[in-house]
């Protein structure tokens, strides 16, 4: 998938304009925290059970190296066969490289956002093997080729007008209609064909338990389970950070990742495979590969603070709640992960430098830690990118270097403050700042500034201390 | 008599000035006695959120030798509250000497309304408004200082005054310090949407105890809505408890 | 070499600072653990309304057929896809289906694995199968899928119609997995929670059931 981050403020102003997505953004806030809050409150007590898969998540990451290798010795034990990628394109060549060995035509996907981050569709496509994204959203976003919108609805902000015309295009339908449920059998119709004669599928994983070997997908559409059980090759690909110690783990961050994603109790089907089929099993692949990817995240590792943020289990609860999502919308974060979790995640895997904007381009309101059923804190986490990246601006250094000089000394700080005042206050008419020409422009754009009090609250208070001295003497 | 020491960030001592003066007139008139050290400056909150560390470590060491000692600290900024108590321990995290010192002012330093609430046990300032008004939450406030239940008991503790529901109290305003100058067009989005909830709720003014939401909301509205105003908690308990005098 | 990148990988892993593992908070018990056979029942039955799953409830053994001849006629079921688990093979419903005009078809009816296939996807109306665990605290069905409980019966067509008798009803998830996991030489190679039928609201937020398996999800309750 094309890397986009550069392109966020531009992307995002695009965005700000278009009335639908605003209007369907503007639904989703209060929609998202009815269905999530009226869901948790089926715990006895909420706030033991976050707390509880907060520190189950916490716990993986801590110890992430051996529960990995427990997965994986259990795991092969049950049958799997185990694919350890360095990197992306080693992932992808592997699957290509088994796609041509078994002599597969085509492969069905079902909705994997570490498949997405890996390019495996356009990988393989170019090299003469067609991906099918089944999961409904995927399908048309795959069809669009765009980024996902929402990691739950990849393509929920779409207008019926603009699927009919791509469904037109793709030949998923052939009479014009802007019926949703027509739509969604067209669908239904264009893919079972291709389950039907699937040979080879490629899914993603939700929870990994280090204690059995056993992997958890998630969904509501049942196109996963359809790539489980009707080819002959199953290719789970798992991002090393899904692993948890154990079964009762997975099971309770289940709750809480149905929960938060779609605001349901589970949702329809959560599939758990323990390898490959039995002898006599009539259906069930014959060959069962989980391929482990690292792509960045065991240097991600070395990294202590960063690390937290491979808690993430991708519930999709962060944008939800972010008032910056909820303004522009998954796109302008120019890759497969958006929203808060996207400006954790990217710059960690594409680097701070091409994804800035993304850490920089929120108010640290932490709406996204709040809801966070994982505990990934993360304001936390841009602070610590920006740490990472503050010597690069060489002006910004400079201001801070000063800044720096005075904010250690009263008298100093004080002093300089004083002389502030006039040439900030040569901008002001009435008491009030409309511009500043050359400075804080993105500020005066919409907003005014108070011009700066007669004294500074520092003035007043001595002042009245010798005011008060004077009326003791 | 208690006493406290007033913590009186940039904002407030620069641009709101009042603020700094009815968080003092208010504390007084409940019987608190303020002290001021003239040697504070900043917290350091810009340069931790610039990611300026080394420069913000050099703010929390002189905010701790100028504080370090105060039984309380008090101030009518919350995210600066915030800045103290929950970035100083980590961001000298490996100077024990300064840690310790952090740890131990971080219970220590309070917001204004959570002190007035919780150590003072104030909730009826004695104040006075006819009229209806709304609460923004400040993030920094609410989900930093888990601080909205005593704010809104001072408020329903002012005769006359009817505290109206503002909806998406609890969202974002868009300041978000260099954010809404980086980012002007998402920020005025946020702005106008928390402006517009302000104008439906009914409510003739509204009410919020952070600085910076405060120059944000009544910048926006300065502009586009003149007539229309936004105030720190401190002033509107503060002066309303003259007027009823 | 595979074993190089594994190596490679979790010595990189392992060379990295070490966390601390912070203290597990137990997870405070659920209420549903504690409530009796009728409650277990009507919790079961309401979340799994919640997600649009019907509940039959059936008095006994001999109580199930007519429900699923009622099913049948309704839902104009011809051709039925079966499971030959513990809870259908004695109900011996290729018989039954002679007498009521079903064809009722098992995964062993069919030569190779393409031809099962086309009948799962193409020729059947509905699948029938028994259920492994009921558990109450979502309303949720458990298949164990093995060579009796071939996992595309309950996917492929429009209609899933799952048996489970009353006794197999618990109320939380980790029940289930540790009697899954109870038997060390038995474990299977898939399993499956399954809460109501296929849904999809990719399409504007609106509700789609169907998308790729079940639009109907009928659990018939016998006890």
């Amino acid at each position: 998938m094309d890397v986009r981050t550069q392109e966020f403020a531009a992307a995002a102003n695009r965005e700000l304009k278009n009335e639908r997505s605003r209007n369907f953004l503007g639904r989703l806030a209060p929609y998202f925290a009815r269905s999530c809050a009226g869901a948790m409150k089926t715990f006895p007590d909420p706030a033991a059970a976050v707390a509880c898969g907060r520190a189950i998540r916490a716990d993986a990451v801590a110890r992430l190296p051996d529960l990995l290798e427990q997965f994986a010795k259990n795991a092969l034990a049950c049958g799997a066969k185990i694919i350890w990628a360095k990197t992306a394109a080693q992932a992808n060549e592997f699957i290509l490289a088994l796609a041509k060995e078994k002599g597969v035509r085509y492969v069905a996907k079902g909705k994997s956002m570490v498949t997405e981050e890996m390019g495996l569709n356009e990988y393989l496509k170019t090299n003469g093997i067609d991906a099918f994204e089944t999961d409904l959203g995927e399908f048309i976003i795959q069809l669009l080729r765009r980024p996902p919108f929402h990691i739950v609805g990849p393509a929920i902000n779409l207008p019926v007008e603009e699927i009919r015309d791509l469904f037109l295009a793709h030949g998923v339908i052939d009479e014009p209609t802007t019926d949703r449920i027509a739509l969604g059998g067209a669908a239904r119709r264009y893919l079972r064909d291709k389950f039907r004669r699937l040979d080879m599928a490629v899914t993603g994983v939700n929870m990994a338990a280090a204690d059995t070997g056993a992997i958890f997908n998630v969904e509501n559409e049942g196109n996963i389970r359809l790539c489980k059980s009707s080819p002959a090759i199953q290719v789970s690909v798992m991002s090393l950070e899904k692993v948890v110690p154990t079964m009762n783990d997975a099971l309770h961050l289940l709750r809480l990742l149905c929960r938060h994603c779609t605001g349901q109790k589970l949702s329809s089907y959560v599939s758990i495979d323990c390898g490959p089929k039995k002898p006599g099993d009539a259906d069930g692949p014959e060959e069962l590969y989980i391929l482990i990817l690292d792509n960045g995240r065991s240097e991600i590792y070395r990294d202590v603070k960063a690390r937290e943020a491979l808690r993430c289990i991708r519930c999709g609860a962060c944008l939800s709640v972010c008032p910056v999502y909820g303004k522009i919308g998954g796109y302008p974060y120019g890759w497969v992960y958006s929203g808060p979790m996207g400006q954790v995640l990217n710059p960690l895997l594409l680097g701070r430098e091409q994804t800035r904007d993304l850490y920089f381009a929120t108010t640290l309101c932490g709406a996204c830690r709040d809801v966070c059923p994982a505990g990934v804190d993360h304001p936390r986490l841009f602070l610590h990118y920006r740490e990472q990246q503050a010597s690069s601006v060489r002006a910004q250094g400079l201001f801070f270097k000063a800044w720096g000089r005075l904010v250690k000394s009263g008298g100093r700080w004080h002093f300089a403050v004083r002389l502030l005042r006039p040439l900030i206050n040569r901008f002001a008419a009435n008491g009030v700042i409309r511009k500043m020409p050359g400075l804080m422009n993105g500020w005066f754009a919409s907003r005014n500034l108070p011009a700066l009090a007669h004294k500074t609250f520092h003035k007043q208070w001595k002042k009245q201390e010798r005011q008060r001295d004077a009326g003791r003497r | 008599m208690k006493t406290v020491s007033l913590f009186i960030p940039c904002l407030v001592d620069l641009f709101l000035p009042r603020i700094g003066e009815a968080t003092y007139r208010l504390l007084a008139r409940l019987g608190v006695r303020c002290i001021y050290h003239s040697e504070q400056t900043c917290c350091g909150q810009p340069a931790v959120n610039a990611g300026f560390t080394k420069e913000a470590r050099l703010a929390a060491r002189h905010f701790i030798d100028v504080f370090g000692d105060d039984e309380a600290i008090v101030s009518p900024a919350g995210s600066c509250v915030c800045a103290v108590k929950t970035h100083y321990p980590e961001l000298l995290e490996n100077e024990p000497f300064w840690r310790e010192r952090a740890e131990a002012l971080a219970p220590r330093i309070y917001e204004l309304s959570q002190y007035l609430v919780d150590v003072l046990g104030v909730s009826d300032c004695g104040a006075f408004y006819d009229g209806k008004v709304a609460y923004h939450e400040s993030c920094h406030i609410l989900r930093g200082l888990g601080v909205s239940a005593q704010p809104k008991e001072l408020l329903s503790r002012v005769r006359g005054a009817k505290l109206v529901p503002l909806q998406g109290a609890e969202t974002c305003c868009g300041f978000g310090g260099e954010f809404a100058n980086r980012y002007p067009e998402i920020s005025t989005a946020m702005v106008k949407e928390k402006c517009e909830n302000y104008l439906a709720s009914g409510a003739d003014l509204l009410l919020l105890n952070e600085p910076g939401c405060l120059l944000n909301i009544g910048g926006y509205l300065s502009r586009h809505v003149p007539d229309r105003k936004v105030m720190h908690l401190a002033e509107f308990l503060a002066a309303a408890g003259r007027e009823e005098r | 070499m595979p074993d190089d990148v594994r190596r490679f990988i979790l010595r990189k892993l392992k060379n990295a600072p070490a966390g601390t593992a912070p203290s597990r908070p137990p997870l405070p018990p659920l209420p549903v653990l504690s409530l009796n056979r009728e409650e277990l029942i009507s919790l079961f039955t309401e979340n799994l309304a919640e997600q649009t799953g019907m509940v039959y409830r059936a008095a006994n053994a001999q109580d199930i057929k007519p429900h699923l001849a009622e099913i049948a006629a309704r839902e104009q079921v011809k051709i039925m896809l079966a499971a030959t688990d513990a809870v259908l093979a004695p109900l011996h419903l290729r018989a039954w289906g002679k007498t009521t005009g079903v064809e009722v078809l098992t995964a062993e009816d069919f030569p190779d694995r393409e031809s099962y296939r086309e009948a799962a996807f193409n020729r059947v109306q509905a699948g029938v199968t028994g259920a492994d665990w009921g558990v109450a605290e979502s309303g949720t069905i458990c298949l164990l899928h093995d060579r009796d409980q071939p996992r595309l019966i309950s996917i492929a067509p429009l209609l899933h119609i799952a048996v489970l008798p009353v006794e197999r009803l618990v109320a939380v998830y980790e029940q289930v997995v540790q009697s899954v996991y109870a038997d060390k030489n038995r474990l299977p190679a898939h399993f499956t929670f399954i809460t109501g039928p296929s849904m999809t609201a990719d399409i504007q937020g609106g509700p789609f059931k169907g998308m790729h398996g079940p639009r109907k999800l009928i659990v018939i309750l016998v006890g």
